[in-house]
Order: C-alpha cells, then sequence, then structure tokens
C-alpha cells in the first residue's frame, strides 16, 4: 500500500514524472503507472501506442488536466478517466493544476501482459543522466533478463557503455539493437549519448 | 466523441447495485476494455466499497481510492486510505474496505499473471441484473447477448446468461445456457458452481438439472 506522493518520483527528460506503480508492488498481471507533472507541466508524454499496440486508460487522481487524444481537447478533473481504445491516436496529458496526478492502465488485448521495456529504460535513465552507470547497467541487465534481446534496452545499454567509455561494448549492443529493429539506427545518428562512438568504423550507416 | 476513444466520470457513470450491499460502476462493460479488468466501487461513510472476498491463485488486484476515503482490511491488517491510496492485494489474501467518507469511489485493475484477460462477465451480469429486477428484462438480456458475441468460446459468458434467465424466470433459455457452459467447460470449473449458486435455486427442482450435478 502506498499514496501516489510516497511512489518514486523520477523525472523524465521530456518533463513529466514517472511514478512507477507496476515495479514498486512487483505487478506481474498487468501494466498501471501514475504520472505527476514535472517543471513544463507536462503530465502524460505525447505517444501513440502504434508499436506495443495497448489500448490505455488515464483516470485523473487529483487536480486538472487537459488531454489531447487525437485532434481533441478534453479538460478532466478527479474521477473521469479518458479510454484510447485505437492504438494509433495521439495522446497527450498537461496539469493544469500542480497538484495534479494521473494513473494510467494498459494492455495488448488477447495477450498476457507483457513487462514494456520502456519501464526499464526509465528506470535506468535517471541514474544514466547523472553519471551513475553501474546502476543504470543494474537496470538496463535486470530488463534483459526478464526481456532477452529487446531492442530498446539493448540502444540505452549501448549509451550507457559509450558513456562510460566502453567503446568496444558500445558498439556491440548498439549493432545488435539496431540489427533487431532498423529505427535504432536511426536514432543512433543524432543521440548525444552515442557521439564518443560516432566516428568508429563499426558504427551503424543508416 | 471519436470512434477511437472515450471519457467517462466515475461519479455520474451507471451503477448497479452487486451481492446486496455493494455498488458496483461497471467501467469494464461501459468501455469496452479489454487488456485487463477494470471497474469501481461507490459507497457512502460506513458503506462497504468491493464485497469481501479473497481472488484464486494467480489472481492480482489493485485498488485506487479515487475520491473520498476508505479503510482497508488487507489480510490482518486495516488500514486508513485517503484519495490517491493505491493497495495491491496479492492471489489468495483476504480483503475488503469500507467507506469512511461519503462519495468514496475505489477503482480497481485485475487480472492473471501469464495470462491473457478474459471477461467472464460477472461485471456486465450485475448491470444486466439489476435492469431487470427494475423490470427492463430485455435490456438485460441485450447486455448478456452481446457478452457471448464477443467470447462465444468462453463458459463463464454462457454461465452467466443462463444466471441472468434462471432469475428471470425463463427456463429454457436457462438451460440452454448452461448446457453450452457446461460443454465448453474442458476442465469442470463449473461443478462447485452448479452445485451452490443460488442464481440456479429457481432451477434445482427441474428433472434436467440432474445433467448438471
Amino acid at each position: 500500500m502506498a499514496h501516489v506522493d510516497e511512489l518514486d518520483a523520477i523525472e523524465m527528460p521530456d518533463g513529466f514524472v514517472w511514478r512507477p506503480v507496476r515495479r514498486r508492488f512487483g505487478i506481474k498481471a498487468f501494466g498501471t503507472n501514475a504520472y505527476t507533472p514535472g517543471a513544463s507541466g507536462q503530465i502524460v508524454e505525447a505517444h501513440t501506442e502504434n508499436t506495443l499496440g495497448h489500448e490505455e486508460i488515464y483516470l485523473v487522481l487529483r487536480g486538472r488536466v487537459r488531454f489531447t487524444v487525437g485532434d481533441d481537447e478534453h479538460e478532466l478533473g478527479p474521477g473521469q478517466l479518458v479510454y484510447v481504445r485505437d492504438p494509433s491516436l495521439r495522446r497527450a496529458g498537461v496539469a493544469l493544476t500542480d497538484d495534479a496526478a494521473v494513473l494510467a492502465v494498459g494492455g495488448k488485448p488477447g495477450e498476457p501482459h507483457d513487462v514494456s521495456a520502456w519501464e526499464y529504460t526509465f528506470a535506468a535513465s535517471p541514474y544514466l543522466r547523472s553519471g551513475n552507470f553501474d546502476e543504470a547497467r543494474r537496470v538496463l541487465h535486470e530488463g534483459l533478463e526478464a526481456k532477452p534481446g529487446s531492442p530498446p534496452i539493448l540502444y540505452d545499454l549501448a549509451c550507457v557503455e559509450a558513456l562510460a567509455g566502453e567503446t568496444d561494448k558500445a558498439l556491440e549492443l548498439l549493432n545488435e539493437s539496431v540489427a533487431a529493429e532498423g529505427r535504432f539506427g536511426e536514432y543512433a545518428q543524432t543521440d548525444d549519448d552515442l557521439a564518443s562512438v560516432r566516428d568508429d568504423p563499426r558504427f551503424p550507416p543508416l | 466523441m471519436s470512434e477511437g476513444y472515450e471519457i467517462l466520470t466515475l461519479d455520474e457513470a451507471e451503477t448497479a447495485p452487486h451481492r446486496e450491499s455493494t455498488t458496483l460502476i461497471p467501467v469494464r462493460h461501459l468501455l469496452g476494455f479489454r487488456p485487463a479488468g477494470v471497474n469501481a466501487w461507490k459507497a457512502d461513510t460506513g458503506g462497504q466499497l468491493m464485497p469481501p472476498h479473497e481472488e484464486d491463485s494467480g489472481n492480482e488486484e489493485l485498488y485506487v481510492v479515487v475520491s473520498g476515503r476508505a479503510t482497508f482490511t488487507v489480510g490482518d491488517e486495516t488500514a486508513d486510505a485517503p484519495a490517491g491510496t493505491l493497495v495491491f492485494v496479492p492471489p489468495q489474501v483476504h480483503r475488503s474496505a469500507v467507506a469512511a467518507e461519503d462519495g468514496t469511489i475505489v477503482f480497481v485493475v485485475g487480472g492473471s499473471v501469464g495470462q491473457a484477460f478474459e471477461a467472464g462477465g460477472w461485471d456486465s451480469f450485475t448491470l444486466a441484473d439489476a435492469y431487470r429486477q427494475s423490470g427492463r428484462v430485455e435490456e438485460g438480456q441485450k447486455i448478456m447477448e452481446q457478452l457471448i458475441a464477443e467470447k462465444p468460446d468462453y463458459w463463464p459468458v454462457h454461465y452467466n446468461a443462463g444466471c441472468f434467465e434462471a432469475l428471470a424466470g425463463n427456463k429454457d433459455e436457462a438451460f440452454t445456457h448452461l448446457r453450452r457452459a457446461k460443454e465448453l467447460d474442458a476442465d469442470g470449473d463449473t461443478t462447485p458452481y452448479f452445485r451452490e449458486d443460488t442464481d440456479l435455486d429457481s432451477l434445482r427442482d427441474d428433472p434436467r438439472f440432474q445433467e448438471f450435478v
């Protein structure tokens, strides 16, 4: 049992604060997380669910939030939810009050819940930003154990190794991730985390 | 409102009495959400929120106090849970909650570890049965038909439709649904329900009931 304010608060680069719920309780049956606003007021990251095919519910627990779903805007208060059935609809939320909190529930219909790779890359993010590479590695390796060969986790691990000066490891991981999912080759071209390895001949070409 | 999404205000959503002392907001049914079980319970001060129960092995549930305040009892422990509190209850642990303020709403998410969520429709049945009790039998039947259309090979939906018809006094329809449930139930999971479910009491003296016990 925990109050939403007692959950970990992990500020993400896009300006929202991730409050891990599934990780906190060790829930395996479904995906669920909470969010509070970061400095920018963003509370739900602008995104689609095209990659994962998830249906999602966003329930406002406190405060007011302006949701954008596709081309529509809705201002919701406590006890109101938006259910986004169509994974291709772009959705985002901006907090209209500082105390806003949102609970998200999601998953892919007809399939057992599979923990999303982003939960590991998000959890590693603050360690990666602060240069705590050992802790970042620990979280990402935990992710690879749960999701062997996951391209986004391999990619983030490549970033950690590049930042840590482990060029060989970084390039090996990066090539593994790009081979599995081409879009990471595109991200790699402009990702500052990979600057130290970009001139290496082994760096994956676009 | 677009086809691809829906807005719901829990406090204004349709409710249905469940097991006499609780009030269900049948969120999953109202939205058609498919990845997990989602519902909400509503009560005033002193009122029972969800019915006290345990979940079967593998069924995880997360309760979230959306408004008001609740007193949760999980296993042997009792705790005050103001709005914004999340209570995770592992399988096979007894849980109950009572509202400590008027207008308390608790949202719940549930699912089985390693299994795709399938709606057995107890929540849809609860709403359908509320319709039946207020004389709107045909509307209740439509809910149960819709549930069967979504999961035609899943025994619980036929079983729940059988319960609905038994309570409505439609014995022939009830037996048709219950037979289908029994056919689809390869593991014999229906056996204790046929033996004990009071929803089927109107059928127990009928000779046709012998095939179920």
